[in-house]
């Protein structure tokens, strides 16, 4: 018999069981749920490591958006169950749509999710897209036409690089209410990871081809890089000055074929190039009055995946506008100098035809005639020759001077007198002036500072016409005052072209000048003096010629250069000319 | 037209234009996350507790958060419509 007295503790003891059963059960089921809840978790984190290694992996560091999408598409079914799963990627001539069937759908699912996802890009971009070509391409299951099982369940994830919306990743089901927002989310941060990847690295190479492009755009030459088909894919602005205004600004290949139109076919020369791998060198197109050496190259990838493949062609153009200037002048040289040697030839060749096949050597005045024309001819030669060794020398650097103290007065006044009956015949008035305080001796070469008189006296004499004043000018410049100013102050003829031009920073030194008063040399003319290979015409020149050789006033640079001097000339047309050049003490 | 009315329209029309976007799954179950707002099952703003303003931001925030600025600039023709509502930050 159960005693009565212990029943109310029987009945505590119970209801103590059941509540311990009870909460040993409910915590039984929490850790159960919580141990679930773990695992899902961990199982999401897996996969979205697994899903971002295998992006890692399989497109390296890859800009191609597309492959990325490949690889999430072809993982999503180890973590989420689907009809389809598909992107949609805008290009600019076209849509490229590819879904990933799991199981058999109709044809108008494919239809609605593809609607849904150019809705989707519609309402991101704010236009329609209806116009737009879409390229599709369905894998995985075939379709049925008579599933009768529409789009139940689905989400979109749109795609952006940097700013940019490049397409959209949709999921879809047949099943109503399939995706919650946990699965979903994890997509979402998958592929917004991966844009972030494509980002980072698109903003890497953009920052490259910003350094590339500076590169390309300060470069001197002409550069135009086609791709395969020959689209024009850079341009600098070199060349862009090369082809001209096009029509849409961009330059297109018929744009730069038709600069080149008679010249050469430069789309064949880039075929054959590409063709044959080989840089072709074209010279001397003549393009918009200049000269242009054309260099046409394929070019080929040295790295990466498309090692070996040629990218496209690329066409430098090299201005050789000067080059051609240069060798112009110097063949004109060439047939200036042959000209003056063959003038005093041919006499010398006529007077001992002459004097071989006539009696004229038993005419004692007529052979002393000859004798004298032999002598001014070869003596013609001679001098030829010899400023052209003079130049040779000064251009090798191998022109010396000797100096020794010498009386400078004395060198001018005896040029003076030396060449004061030439100046008689030709009815010119030569006089010289001597400015106070030049010393008597001067540190010269005397051979070669009468060389470098002689020849300014002797173009003064020859470009002053009849009637005129050639002045023989020798005084002391000091250094902060203009040197004209310090010939004016010495009342001595000089003629100043440029009232800006200033000789103050000379160096102390003596100054020898000769001015004329013949017809001056026009500003583009002055620039020429000093070159070899220019030569200008006179009208006032005498001896026959109207052009010099231009070979005087080079030798005369560099013999007053050698002395540590400067050389320098003002002239005006009409007026007159100074030339002057300077002796440091 | 109340101005509060008028915020659970425009919140109405965010959740239409992200239903397009995102699908009517997400944006649904995004909105609804706003404590700020109670949306029926089919996407329609029946509530606003607080501050409107505020509840509006953190709807278009909690896409923003999803999926990026793009979301939010798409809805630049819904915010024309309504121009006497404080612009959003």
């Amino acid at each position: 018999m159960f005693p009565r007295e212990l029943l109310p503790i029987v009945l505590i003891l119970v209801g103590l069981y059941v509540v311990v059963v009870g909460l040993s059960f409910w915590w039984a089921r929490r850790i159960k749920r919580e141990i679930k809840e773990k695992e899902q978790e961990i199982k999401h984190r897996l996969y979205e490591i697994a899903i971002l290694k295998e992006i890692a992996d399989r497109t390296g560091y890859s800009l191609n958006i597309q492959k990325i999408l490949d690889v999430i598409a072809g993982s999503l079914r180890q973590f989420i169950e689907y009809s389809a799963a598909s992107y949609m990627l805008l290009e600019p001539s076209k849509i490229v749509f590819k879904a990933d069937l799991d199981r058999s759908v109709s044809p108008a699912f494919i239809k609605e999710i593809r609607g849904r996802m150019l809705g989707s890009l519609e309402a991101l971009l704010g236009r329609e897209l209806a116009d737009m070509q879409i390229e599709e391409t369905l894998t995985g299951a075939i379709m049925l036409e008579d599933m009768d099982e529409p789009v139940r369940s689905f989400f979109n994830i749109p795609l952006v690089i940097g700013d940019r919306l490049v397409g959209v990743l949709t999921v879809a089901h047949t099943k109503a209410g399939l995706y919650n927002e946990e699965e979903m989310a994890i997509l979402y941060k998958i592929v917004s990871q991966a844009s972030h990847a494509v980002t980072s690295l698109e903003d890497v190479v953009k920052a490259e081809q910003d350094k590339i492009t500076a590169m390309l755009e300060s470069m001197v030459e002409g550069v135009v890089m086609t791709d395969r088909d020959y689209h024009i894919v850079a341009v600098n602005p070199a060349a862009k000055a090369i082809i001209g205004e096009t029509a849409t600004g961009a330059p297109t290949i018929f744009d730069l074929a038709e600069k080149f139109k008679g010249v050469f076919d430069i789309k064949e020369k880039l075929e054959e190039s590409i063709k044959l791998d080989k840089v072709l060198t074209l010279d001397g197109a003549a393009i918009g009055g200049k000269y242009y050496q054309v260099l046409v190259s394929p070019v080929r990838s040295n790295a990466g995946p498309m090692k070996g493949q040629t990218l496209g062609g690329v066409v430098i153009f090299h201005d050789i506008t000067h080059e051609k200037e240069a060798e112009r002048m110097r063949n004109d040289f060439t047939s200036m100098m042959v000209h003056e040697l063959r003038s005093p030839l041919g006499n010398i060749k006529k007077i001992g035809e002459l004097m071989r096949s006539s009696k004229v050597l038993e005419d004692k005045q007529a052979s002393s005639e000859y004798v004298d024309m032999l002598y001014e001819s070869s003596s013609v030669m001679l001098d030829l020759v010899n400023d052209l060794l003079d130049v040779s020398k000064l251009e090798a650097g191998k022109f010396e001077v000797a100096k020794q103290q010498e009386n400078l007065k004395e060198l001018i006044t005896d040029r003076v007198k030396f060449f004061n009956t030439t100046a008689q015949g030709a009815s010119i008035s030569l006089a010289s002036f001597t400015g106070e305080g030049v010393p008597d001796l001067v540190s010269i070469d005397p051979k070669r500072v009468t060389q470098v008189i002689n020849n300014l006296l002797s173009n003064a004499l020859n470009y002053t016409p009849k009637g005129g004043t050639v002045t023989v000018e020798c005084f002391m410049h000091k250094q902060g005052v203009a040197i004209d100013d310090e010939a004016g102050h010495l009342g001595m003829p000089w003629v100043n072209d440029d009232p800006q031009k200033t000789t103050a920073a000379l160096a102390d030194s003596v100054v020898v000048a000769v001015t004329d008063t013949g017809e001056g040399i026009s500003p583009e003319n002055l620039e020429k003096l000093w070159n070899k290979f220019i030569q200008f015409v006179s009208s006032v020149r005498k001896g026959g010629d109207r052009k010099g050789t231009g070979l005087g006033l080079v030798i005369v640079k560099g013999i007053v250069e050698m002395h540590g001097g400067t050389v320098g000339v003002g002239s005006k047309v009409g007026v007159g000319s100074t030339f002057y050049f300077t002796l440091p003490l | 037209m109340e101005q509060i009315e008028q915020y659970k329209e425009i919140m109405t029309e965010v959740i239409a234009k992200q239903s397009v976007i995102l699908g009517p799954d997400m944006a649904i179950m995004r909105a609804r996350k706003v404590a700020e707002v109670e949306v029926s099952p089919e996407g329609k703003v029946i509530e606003i507790k607080g501050n409107p303003d505020q509840a509006l931001q953190k709807l278009v925030d909690s896409y923003v958060e999803l999926s990026g600025q793009i979301v939010k600039n798409a809805l630049g023709s819904i915010f024309t419509k309504y121009p006497s509502l404080k612009p959003l930050d």
